[in-house]
Order: structure tokens, then sequence, then C-alpha cells
């Protein structure tokens, strides 16, 4: 421990010596001499002091740890993202992939044409033949002839209007 | 022999796991490093806030807020830098918040006590007392910004050098000597304004 003549004797104005300091800090009597020395000094004096929370430590720890599992126990019931980071990266790559394959597959399409659709659509009404489309009002649908169309026919509930819908690339325009 | 010997034995320092252990403690999730920790740094954290802030009430939450904000970004200290440097640094951040918030607050308040205490006669004699010199800082430190009171603090009271400071604040040292040039400067001001008696100290000893 410094005495105060040592303290007196050694101070020089813009000290940093931590033991002089800690001197400064803990001796009312060496204030005043140290502010005529150094009046950077008088703020310092108070520092150093090792501070106390008010109901100390203890009851702070608690408090604090009260808080940290209120929040856990906050944040445990919001669903967290549990994915990494490349994670995301894959899915959102194979988004991206998805939807390029259906633009061009959309765009291959539309420059070449599929042929329309027969069989499956066919099958999933009541398909009629050609030759068979008596239920047709027009007396030349119910003679057309051909082996390419396909001729489908809604079923209604019973009346006497049907709608008969015949796919046939060579119709006649006139038809 | 003997003092080999005794150097073998573990002391209890060297028992205690160092504040980088603690933290890879709490990452594996063990809550007791965690209060181990706030214990070690409850007496740094609160100082600091303390200082700043100038209200124990206050310090307190605010401390209890640092810890908190400690807990949740654990996983982003990296353990090649100091633990003390990165806590320091989310006290200063914590704090600079609180004080810009309340200084906008404070201000018609504190201009009201200002004109109250330039009434002291400058020419009576005094006697540096330590209490006073508390209340005396609280008072002119008031017109600092907070980021220069908080170098000051750090610098005056908690004895950082400017290098340190520099690290915890994230700019460069010639800033933190700058803003402690001007902290001391403005302080040196308000103390011929408003407690002139204390300010005659500096004018007889230069």
């Amino acid at each position: 421990m410094m005495t105060c003549q040592n303290f007196r004797v050694s101070l020089q104005p813009g000290t940093t010596d931590a033991e002089l300091i800690e001197h400064l800090r803990h001796c009312d009597a060496c204030l005043d001499y140290a502010m005529s020395v150094d009046p950077d000094l008088f703020f310092r004096s108070i520092g150093g002091e090792e501070l106390v929370p008010p109901g100390g430590v203890e009851a702070f720890v608690s408090d604090v740890m009260s808080q940290v599992r209120v929040r856990d126990a906050e944040t445990s019931l919001v669903p967290r993202r549990s994915m990494s980071v490349w994670q995301r990266l894959a899915i959102a790559a194979t988004v991206a992939a998805g939807v390029t394959g259906a633009t061009l597959v959309y765009r291959l399409e539309q420059s070449h044409p599929a042929p329309r659709p027969t069989g499956a659509i066919a099958a999933a009404v009541t398909p009629v033949t050609a030759h068979s489309a008596a239920t047709a009002t027009k007396s030349f649908v119910e003679t057309y002839s051909s082996h390419d169309a396909t001729i489908v026919e809604v079923p209604n509930d019973g009346t006497d209007a049907k709608v008969v819908m015949i796919f046939d690339d060579k119709l006649p325009a006139d038809l | 022999m003997a003092a080999e010997v005794l150097r073998m034995i573990p002391t209890k320092e060297s028992l205690e796991p160092d504040d980088r252990q603690l933290v890879e403690q709490i990452r594996r999730g063990d809550d007791g490093a965690f209060e181990a920790l706030i214990r070690r740094k409850t007496s740094k954290v609160y100082g600091l806030c303390y200082r700043v802030i100038g209200n124990s009430e206050d310090a307190k939450d605010i401390s209890q807020l640092v810890f908190i904000k400690l807990w949740e970004n654990l996983g982003k200290y990296d353990p090649q830098y100091a633990f003390d440097t990165w806590l320091y640094r989310m006290v200063t951040n914590v704090a600079i918040d609180f004080m810009r918030n309340k200084q906008s607050r404070d201000n018609a308040v504190n201009s009201n006590l200002r004109l109250v205490k330039t009434a002291v006669d400058p020419e009576q004699t005094v006697t540096v007392q330590r209490k006073e010199v508390e209340a005396v800082f609280g008072a002119v430190s008031s017109v600092l910004s907070p980021k220069q009171k908080t170098i000051f603090v750090m610098s005056e009271m908690e004895d950082l050098r400017s290098s340190e400071i520099a690290k915890i604040l994230g700019c460069r040292e010639s800033t933190v000597r700058n803003h402690l040039f001007n902290a001391r400067k403005l302080m040196q001001q308000q103390l011929k304004r408003r407690f002139p008696e204390y300010a005659r100290l500096w004018e007889e000893s230069r």
C-alpha cells in the first residue's frame, strides 16, 4: 500500500501509474493535492471502485436467469428455422430449375403443338363414333364420316337437346 | 523442491474456467456456466452502465438487458477475440442507445437545473469531497454526447487504454483521443459555468 508521502512525491501530471491512481481513489487527504498537480485527475478519482447493482449480485443473477428462461420459453413456441443455409440454397435451386424446365417445355409445346388428345379424353365421356352420331340435330352431321375424328357426346339430364363435340383436324370449314 | 510441488498444486483461480471456456460450456447448453459468467461480469457491466447512465435503477435494467442480449448472441462470439472486448462492445451499444433516447427526453429538465446551480460563490474555498465529485460529474457530463461520455468513462474511470476503447467501439484510436479531448474541454467549460468553486482548482494550477 502506497503511503501519502510516496504518492505526493511520485505524482506527475498525466500519470497512468495504476498504483498512484489506486491511492488517489482511496485517499481523501491526497485528492486536493492531486488536483493541484493535475486537474484531469478530478474525475479519475471516482473510478476503479467495484460497483454492485441494487439488491446485490445474487438477486441480479437470478433476475437475469429468470428473464432468459422466459425468453427461451417464448422462442420455443415459435417454430424455429432449423434449415441450414445450404439446405435453403438447395431448395431455392430446385424451385428455380423446376420453373425453368416448365418454361422450356411450355415454349417447346408452343412451337411444336402435340397431337390432340384422343383416347384419354374420349374415354372420360361417352364416346360415340362418327357413324353413330344419330343424336345430332343437323342431318349432314349424321352422315359425317371420318376415321380420324373423335366425337364426344356430353351427357345430359335426358332433355331433347344434346351437345356433341367433334374433334377432327380435317373437318371441313363450312360444317 | 517445495516451491515446485506448490506450483504443481492447482490454485482456486487455475481451477476456474476462463471466459472462453465458460462460453464453450454455455454453447453446449450448460445454464450453470451462464450463471457463473454473469456473476463474474456483473460488477464490470453494471459499473460501466452506472457511470455512463448515472442512475442505479436504469443501470441495473440496462445491465440485465446486456446479459440477455449476451445469451441470445453468444453463438456469434468468435473465441479468437478477447471476450471482454466483445462484452464491452455490447454494453456500450446498449448504453449509448439508452442515453440517446433518454437525452432527448431530459433536455428540458436539465436546462432548468443548470440555472439553479450557477448561483454558487466562486470565491469560496473548497475541499474536494469524493461524493461531491460524483455528483459534479453527473451534472457536468450531461453536456457530453452519449459516445463522448462512454469514451470518457472507459478512459478515466475504467482505466482502459485508447487502443482498447477503439477496439470496443470499432473506430480509430485517433477518433477516441479526439472524443476524449473534446469531452474534457466541454466538461471544464461546464465546471466554470456551474461549479466555479471547482473550476478554480484548474485555474490555480495552470
